[in-house]
């Protein structure tokens, strides 16, 4: 049987987007399938950073592009993989492209049709900080810049009624409101799995008061508050009241005793928070309420030290498990034990918890569709790992970035070239096998 | 020949036309007698990135026999490579084409009409003037040689090595020491997960020496490196008998591995070589020694401390990996002396995630007596101590083991010197982008691996090893040729005083000096004209190609008409 020479890439975060890249500057064909109706995944929800503070679309954008325009990429957006039969050198693979109602070659991204549209609901991507219509693309500045439309509240394709605005609003006929979902069967010789990971699920802990009340805010949250082409412009003001926050508590290891393990990216974060808070809002205390401080890696402790008393007061607790967070009129109270053994309150008007980083929501079905096994935390399991592999316990299929475990973005781009560059070492090794039987050696 | 300059306008649907005056630019440039004899066509299209626009454009190019190109549309983010593309496909030079940003430049950003009309037709003039003053400019093709060498012989280096070597490829591992296996070697009493890295060091030693595709070069150091992507030649000196060798390659990959700091360069740590103070490796190399772990004086000891965090303050930053370190250690401490007491002083857990709590957990029911500390001394074999709380204590013990942090390895300066590579301020090697290109660096063709770059565990290392060797698999492929940058700096000796700013400025170390000239010269195939040499040279004998003098002035002097 002749060998596949091209890869199949699910997930276009950037562990994805890398990782394709690579392989077709190796001049592979890449078939890349992300399920979102943009490539980017998460870094691109933070405005910045760590520890460089870096313009998180800066550094990606390039990215996103080079990819969109690379023609050895073949990028399925809004798309989701079906199955995945064979085995190394000769998958089959099949892909469906979710009906996206709007022509991704005819639309130029001018957004005329989002206005006429008359249904409006929380927009996921910007964490539900902002509306979006039934037509929209999920933030500024997304790539490709082309909308959807969202079937299940858009009044026309849910049935509820005869609408048809945004079709008519589009000067370029590139509204298609008969579109169907297209399924479509590639063949490659490997796979990787790049499918990211999500946070820990804060409602599960309502001690900390997560859903219930408004002033507490999950890290993604904070994050689209924070950017300056997120829901307020960058302004940070809390939900609800709309007021400038002066005292503000970052609450550390959330879900690290629930997950059983610590996630060694949130400190970092939840620093780099500080020094957001530090420049937007200078006159505000900040308060860490911390256990461990994890910073490994030669230039994340420097990080920490370079903020003083004056950034953030530290308050250590020996039990995360036993913080909350109530009500206390128009601000809220956190408690937590003291190293001395007493409970310590402090009133603060906004908390953001550090949440652990947790498998993807939708990693279970992934796994079970491309019948890879998962470890005893929920991540992509390894094989062979004395040597390093990223092999997955399915021959062929290989696994980059977070989907494999929690890790910050270098060694999320250190995963993707190392299972990119894996799955060529797999490729051209049956290559020169297959050179050999037709020799006939 | 009269130039006859083609001016494409996409109306971008709506996006350009409804705010820009396309007829009246057409009719204006139509009119147009600032440039001489040459002959302009200007006309407009509806989406001149479309399939049938670029179709349109490449017939106009060979119809009408243009000689230059210019497109007024969108970003050159969005369309440049477009439109490069449409160039390709005809007889006219891509570089004799230019896109003009009438879109996010005009169209979006100004309301009123007449004014983005007369800024587009402004800076379309401006882009008429400069595409007449470029020049055709050729890819050159070199030939590639797919070898490679690692530099340093540990779990990287080797991992590196048997990722790449194959029938037609050739891997040279040059190793400082008297054998390969690194630090891991050392490893033999601690595992890595549920691995000895000895067992995995060793491992990897049996298939590198038995690859046919593998050359070894031990007790040897690289004493001069030259060359560029696709072809270094690299001068290796034997520590043994002076002997040079020389070898060539396409790339080079730097794993040139950690060392360990010595925790009595800390203040805090006052203790002498009499005694019982040692590190996890000598631990490790205790453990698999025939009489196991003994004090100085003979005997067992009774009860150990561990205490985390050697030079964690000095160099201001965490390994990352001794927190697991020391709690295996403990636990192999438990099981190989029956009854000892083990008390870890720990500032802050930091465990890598696959590690779990299940590590932690194994710890406590093995009745280790965890401690966290603020800050903790030595003095011997004495601990002083401060916990959270503010309570200061001290305790003995017969025996000390101190968690030390990774450094650089001692060569680390001399090798990035070499390869005319970075360090950051930690002193390991620094990469060319932290964050998206961590296994690069801004020498091209050089890859960095493993601990050199900063301090990480067996597997993270071997992972990069595979990274770095997959980034060269993707760059020298068998049989293909490299391009290099096209759009380069020149020096026109005539003018050049050899004062070498120029090779100052140069982070790629594209630029040499010609010493029997007494002129600098620049390496084309390193060169990535990035121009800041251009603007170092005091004489004007510089020249970045297709970014010259002429070519700027004229389309600023045009635009401002």
């Amino acid at each position: 049987m002749s060998q596949n020479g091209s890869v199949l890439i699910i997930g276009a975060g950037i562990a994805g987007m890398k990782a394709a890249l690579m392989l077709a500057g190796a001049s592979r064909k890449v078939h890349l399938v992300e399920r979102l109706p943009i490539i980017g995944g998460k870094v691109i929800k933070n405005e910045e950073s760590f520890p460089n503070m870096e313009c998180s679309t800066c550094m990606v954008a390039p990215v996103q592009q080079a990819v969109l325009q690379n023609p050895d990429i073949e990028t399925y957006t809004y798309s989701t993989v079906d199955r995945i039969d064979g085995g190394p050198g000769c998958f089959s693979a099949v892909i469906r492209k979710k009906a996206r109602y709007i022509s991704l070659v005819d639309c130029i991204g001018c957004g005329m049709c989002f206005d006429p549209c008359p249904v409006s609901l929380a927009n996921e991507w910007e964490e539900g900080l902002m509306p979006r219509k039934a037509v929209y693309v999920p933030c500024s500045g997304s790539l490709p810049n082309v909308p959807v439309i969202d079937a299940s509240s858009c009044l026309h394709l849910s049935g509820k009624q005869e609408c048809s605005l945004c079709a008519e609003s589009c000067a370029f006929e590139a509204v298609n409101l008969d579109d169907s979902d297209q399924v479509i069967e590639i063949e490659v010789g490997s796979v990787i799995i790049a499918t990211g990971a999500d946070t820990f699920d804060l409602s599960a802990l309502p001690n900390l008061g997560y859903g219930i009340l408004p002033s507490v805010y999950s890290p993604f949250e904070f994050e689209r508050l924070f950017a300056s082409n997120g829901p307020t412009q960058g302004e940070i003001t809390l939900r609800g009241s709309g007021t400038v926050p002066r005292r503000i508590a970052i609450v550390h290891c959330i879900g690290r005793t629930e997950a059983g393990y610590c996630s060694s990216v949130c400190c970092m974060y939840s620093f780099k928070f500080v020094r957001f808070l530090r420049h937007k809002l200078p006159e505000a205390e900040v308060f860490n309420i911390h256990l461990d401080v994890c910073t490994p890696g030669k230039s994340y402790q420097s990080f920490f030290t370079s903020l003083d008393d004056r950034d953030t007061t530290m308050l250590f607790t020996p039990s995360i498990d036993d913080v909350r967070v109530t009500e206390n009129g128009p601000s809220l109270t956190l408690s937590y034990p003291a190293p001395d053994g007493n409970t310590r309150e402090i009133e603060v008007d906004m908390v953001i918890l550090a949440a652990a980083m947790v498998p993807d929501r939708g990693l279970g079905e992934i796994a079970q569709m491309a019948g890879i096994q998962l470890d005893r935390h929920g991540f992509v399991m390894t094989v062979d790992r004395e040597s390093g592999s990223l092999q997955t316990s399915r021959d062929g299929i290989f696994v980059a970035g977070t989907a494999e475990g929690p890790k910050d973005i270098q060694n999320t781009v250190i995963q993707a070239e190392s299972a990119a560059g894996q799955a060529l070492e797999a490729m051209s090794a049956a290559a020169a096998v297959n050179k050999e039987r037709a020799s006939g050696s | 020949m009269r130039a006859k300059v083609g001016v494409y306008i996409c109306e971008c649907g709506p996006n350009i036309a409804e705010k820009v005056d396309i007829d009246g630019i057409i009719a204006g440039l139509s009119e147009f007698d600032g440039f001489g004899e040459t002959e302009l066509v200007v006309k407009k299209y509806g989406f001149l990135c479309s399939k049938s626009g670029r179709e349109f454009l490449e017939e106009e190019i060979r119809n009408l026999g243009l000689t230059h190109l210019v497109i007024g549309a969108c970003s050159p983010r969005d369309h440049d490579s477009t439109f490069k593309g449409v160039c390709g496909r005809t007889d006219l030079n891509p570089y004799l084409y230019r896109i003009i940003n009438i879109r996010e430049h005009c169209s979006w950003v100004i309301d009123d009409v007449e004014k983005a009309t007369e800024k587009a037709e402004s800076y379309l003039r401006g882009g008429i003037a400069r595409v007449l003053r470029q020049s055709e400019l050729f890819e050159n093709p070199i030939d590639v040689n797919p070898d490679v060498l690692v530099i340093g012989g540990g779990v990287a280096g080797m991992q590196a090595a048997l990722s790449l070597a194959a029938e037609d490829r050739r891997v040279s591992i040059v190793e400082r020491s008297d054998r390969l296996g690194g630090r891991a070697l050392e490893l033999s009493g601690l595992s890595s997960g549920t691995f000895r890295g000895s067992d995995i060091a060793a491992g990897q030693v049996e298939s590198v020496m038995g690859n046919p595709y593998i050359d070894v070069f031990l007790n040897t150091g690289v004493s001069s490196v030259i060359g560029f992507l696709g072809n270094f030649v690299i001068e290796l000196l034997s520590d043994e008998d002076g002997a040079t060798t020389e070898i060539s390659s396409g790339a080079i990959i730097a794993a040139t591995g950690c060392a360990v700091y010595d925790p009595s360069l800390s203040g805090s740590y006052n203790y002498s070589d009499r005694d019982d103070v040692y590190n996890p490796l000598e631990i490790s190399r205790m453990l698999s020694s025939e009489g196991g772990v003994a004090l100085r004086s003979g005997g067992r000891p009774e009860n150990i401390a561990l205490v985390h965090c050697a030079g964690r303050d000095e160099l201001n930053y965490c390994s990352g990996i001794c927190c697991g370190v020391m709690m295996k250690t403990a636990l192999l401490l438990k099981e190989s002396i029956p009854g000892v007491d083990i008390t870890e002083f720990y500032r802050d857990i930091c465990v890598p995630p696959h590690e779990g709590r299940q590590l932690y957990e194994s710890v406590l029911e093995a009745g280790v007596d965890l401690v966290r500390v603020e800050s903790a001394g030595l003095s011997g074999t004495t601990v002083s101590f401060r916990e959270k709380s503010g309570v200061e204590d001290q305790r003995s013990f017969d025996m000390v083991v101190t968690a030390p942090a990774l450094i650089p390895s001692p060569d680390t300066a001399d090798i990035a010197l070499l390869l005319g590579i970075p360090l950051d301020d930690t002193g390991f090697f620094q990469e060319a982008h932290r964050m998206t290109d961590p296994s690069g660096t801004t020498t091209d063709g050089v890859f960095i691996a493993g601990t050199s770059q900063g301090p990480r565990g067996i597997l993270d290392s071997m992972r990069f090893a595979r990274a770095s060797a997959g980034l060269i698999l993707t760059r020298l492929i068998i049989g293909e040729k490299l391009v290099p940058e096209v759009a380069v700096s020149e020096i026109l000796e005539a003018y050049c005083t050899g004062c070498g700013n120029c090779l100052e400025v140069c982070v790629y170390g594209a630029i040499y000096s010609d010493g029997s000239k007494g002129v600098s010269v620049v390496n084309e195939a390193i060169c990535r004209g990035c121009g800041n040499c251009f603007g170092s040279c005091p004489s004007g004998a510089l020249r970045t190609k297709h970014f010259t003098n002429t070519q700027l002035y004229r389309e600023v002097d045009e635009a401002l008409r």
